[in-house]
């Protein structure tokens, strides 16, 4: 009773539960090393570190992307591990993902990378129409809806896979990096909508190099070093 | 519903951007089908000259020049139209003599100086070709023989076994030609797919991980293997068709009217259908093939 009591409430608090989770890949290269972390339902969260640290190799983890070799990783009281492929695909669609490196499909225009997933939901068409520019007008590229994605600078890509990762109303946004091409201001702005995704309740996760980000918006931030934390602030 | 629209939309602009290699595919599959499609319009021909002949099963009972007419009325009673017999018509030696003038006109002047008509008179029997029957023909044909004034009793089906003998190794050897044309086809269309899978791996990889579901990864690519077996059988379709009216008047009719065959066919619309709908399947199974299996 007393165990299954716990495990409400940590189901009901927790969204994000890792315990003693490490990722070997095949070189050999221990990008995270017994991992423990905890991070709450509408938490704001920064993973921070150097280069190689294991930032997106705890994001990738938490997209399914890869499977730890060792330890355990739950979200929502499910270990991410035993869900079957359509499971995984739902859960998928339930987070809004900002890849390092963007990741928009190349013949899709930015108009249709944003509202891919909504098309592939059966959403109307009237509603896609309006929630994509929506997203669209947050990141501030309305006007760019016709264009394919070669056709923007990476800052204006990165937006974009922005406005992806969001226009799905995602439970929890995994943002890799997502300032990495912006300008200064461009970058509180775009943290500044992520603020306003999280006080909507969304968790939200951003891994980023810019500590001046970190202490200008003032949340929560872990830092790693070879796969480990070694700071939480 | 919605996937399967997606699928089709895809399948379309990815058939477009690739026509050189899905024309390859559509290709080999048109050639496997028009072999098939042309081994089919063959044998059903020749299945319906089978069935024609049969209708037109008859027995010959040759009576002898010195028979009695009652031995005649016993014969004729053995011969009353029933469950085995539809009819039977008396031939005299004259007429039967002035047939074999006609039939073979170069043995005419040998059958005249013979001097004495060989020919002997018959009854020409027609008979039911109800399946199974042959028991019962057998079992009446010896009757026959038996009686007096009964010189032979010919209805050898032999012909029209060996026709029909014909018309299954025919079918055969259609069916293996065609199975091998067919699988070579499948693979063809597998591995057009698969190139235009491996063209498309990176945007596959998004589409996995922004989770669209399997429908919407793979349909596009079973779809272009469904369309390209379409087009394929629709092309091989076409081009039989074309070959046959081409051909018809000249060197089938006449063919045809040789060994009274009353008309010679295209395939029916049902075996066009079915043709239509492997050629789908082929291309179908090559893309599920291709797009494989689903790892994450
Ligand atoms: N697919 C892979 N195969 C082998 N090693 C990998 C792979 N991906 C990452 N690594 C290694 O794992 C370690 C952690 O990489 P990761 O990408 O998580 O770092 P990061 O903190 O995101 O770095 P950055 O700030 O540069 O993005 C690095 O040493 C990297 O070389
Ligand atoms: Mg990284």
């Amino acid at each position: 009773m007393d165990s299954a009591l716990s495990a409400l409430r940590a189901i009901l608090k927790a969204l994000i539960e890792t315990s003693k989770l490490s990722k070997l890949y095949s070189r050999g290269v221990h990008a995270l090393r017994d991992l423990s972390l905890t991070i709450d339902k509408g938490e704001f969260l920064f993973l921070t570190g150097p280069s190689g640290a294991g930032k997106s190799t705890l994001l990738r983890l938490l997209l399914r992307e890869e499977l730890p070799s060792e330890g355990e990783l739950k979200v929502a009281g499910r270990s991410l591990a035993d869900l079957s492929y359509s499971q995984v695909q739902a859960y998928r669609r339930s987070v809004g993902f900002v890849f390092q490196d963007f990741r928009l499909i190349p013949r899709f225009t930015v108009f249709q990378n944003v509202s891919f997933v909504m098309r592939v939901l059966g959403v109307q068409a009237a509603v896609q129409q309006r929630k994509t520019f929506q997203v669209l007008k947050w990141v501030g590229l309305q006007h760019r809806m016709n264009s394919l994605p070669e056709e923007l600078s990476g800052g204006e890509q990165q937006r974009i896979a922005i406005a992806r990762a969001l226009v799905n109303d995602p439970q929890l946004v995994l943002a890799d990096e997502p300032t990495g091409n912006l300008d200064p201001d461009l970058s509180l702005e775009i943290m500044n909508l992520f603020r306003e995704i999280n006080a909507s309740g969304t968790t939200v996760v951003v891994a980023t190099h810019d500590r001046e980000l970190i202490r200008r918006v003032g949340r929560r931030a872990i830092t790693l070093d070879h796969g480990q934390i070694v700071e939480i602030v | 519903m919605r996937a399967l629209q997606y699928a089709f939309d895809e399948a379309l602009a990815s058939l477009w951007r690739g026509r050189t290699s899905g024309l390859l595919s559509t290709a080999t599959i048109a050639v496997a089908l028009f072999v098939l499609g042309a081994f089919l319009v063959a044998t059903s021909n020749l299945e319906r000259l089978g069935a024609e002949w049969s209708r037109a099963a008859e027995m010959s009972v040759y009576i002898d020049d010195e028979t009695t007419p009652e031995m005649r009325s016993a014969v004729e009673a053995m011969l009353a139209p029933g469950p085995l017999i539809v009819s039977f018509r008396f031939v005299t030696k004259l007429e039967a003599l002035e047939r074999f003038k006609q039939t073979f006109a170069d043995l005419a002047a040998a059958a005249e100086t013979v001097g004495d008509n060989p020919i002997p008179a018959s009854y020409e029997v027609r008979l039911h070709t109800t399946p199974g029957s042959q028991d019962a023909v057998d079992e009446l044909a010896a009757r026959l023989r038996r009686s007096e004034g009964v010189v032979d009793v010919r209805y050898d089906r032999q012909w029209l076994d060996r026709l029909l003998a014909a018309v299954n190794v025919l079918q055969g050897v259609g069916l293996v030609l065609g199975a091998f044309l067919t699988v070579a086809a499948a693979l063809t269309v597998a591995n057009v797919v698969r190139l235009a899978l491996y063209a498309r791996r990176d945007e596959i990889d998004i589409m996995r991980l922004v989770g669209a579901p399997d429908a919407y990864i793979r349909g596009p690519f079973i779809m272009e293997g469904v369309l390209q077996g379409g087009m394929g059988a629709a092309l091989a379709l076409a081009a039989l068709a074309t070959v046959f009216l081409a051909i018809r008047g000249r060197y089938l009719m006449p063919l045809a009217a040789a060994v009274n065959l009353s008309s010679v066919r295209f395939l029916s619309l049902e075996l066009c259908l079915v043709l239509l709908a492997g050629g789908m399947l082929v291309g179908c199974f090559g893309g599920l093939v291709a797009s494989g299996g689903r790892d994450s």
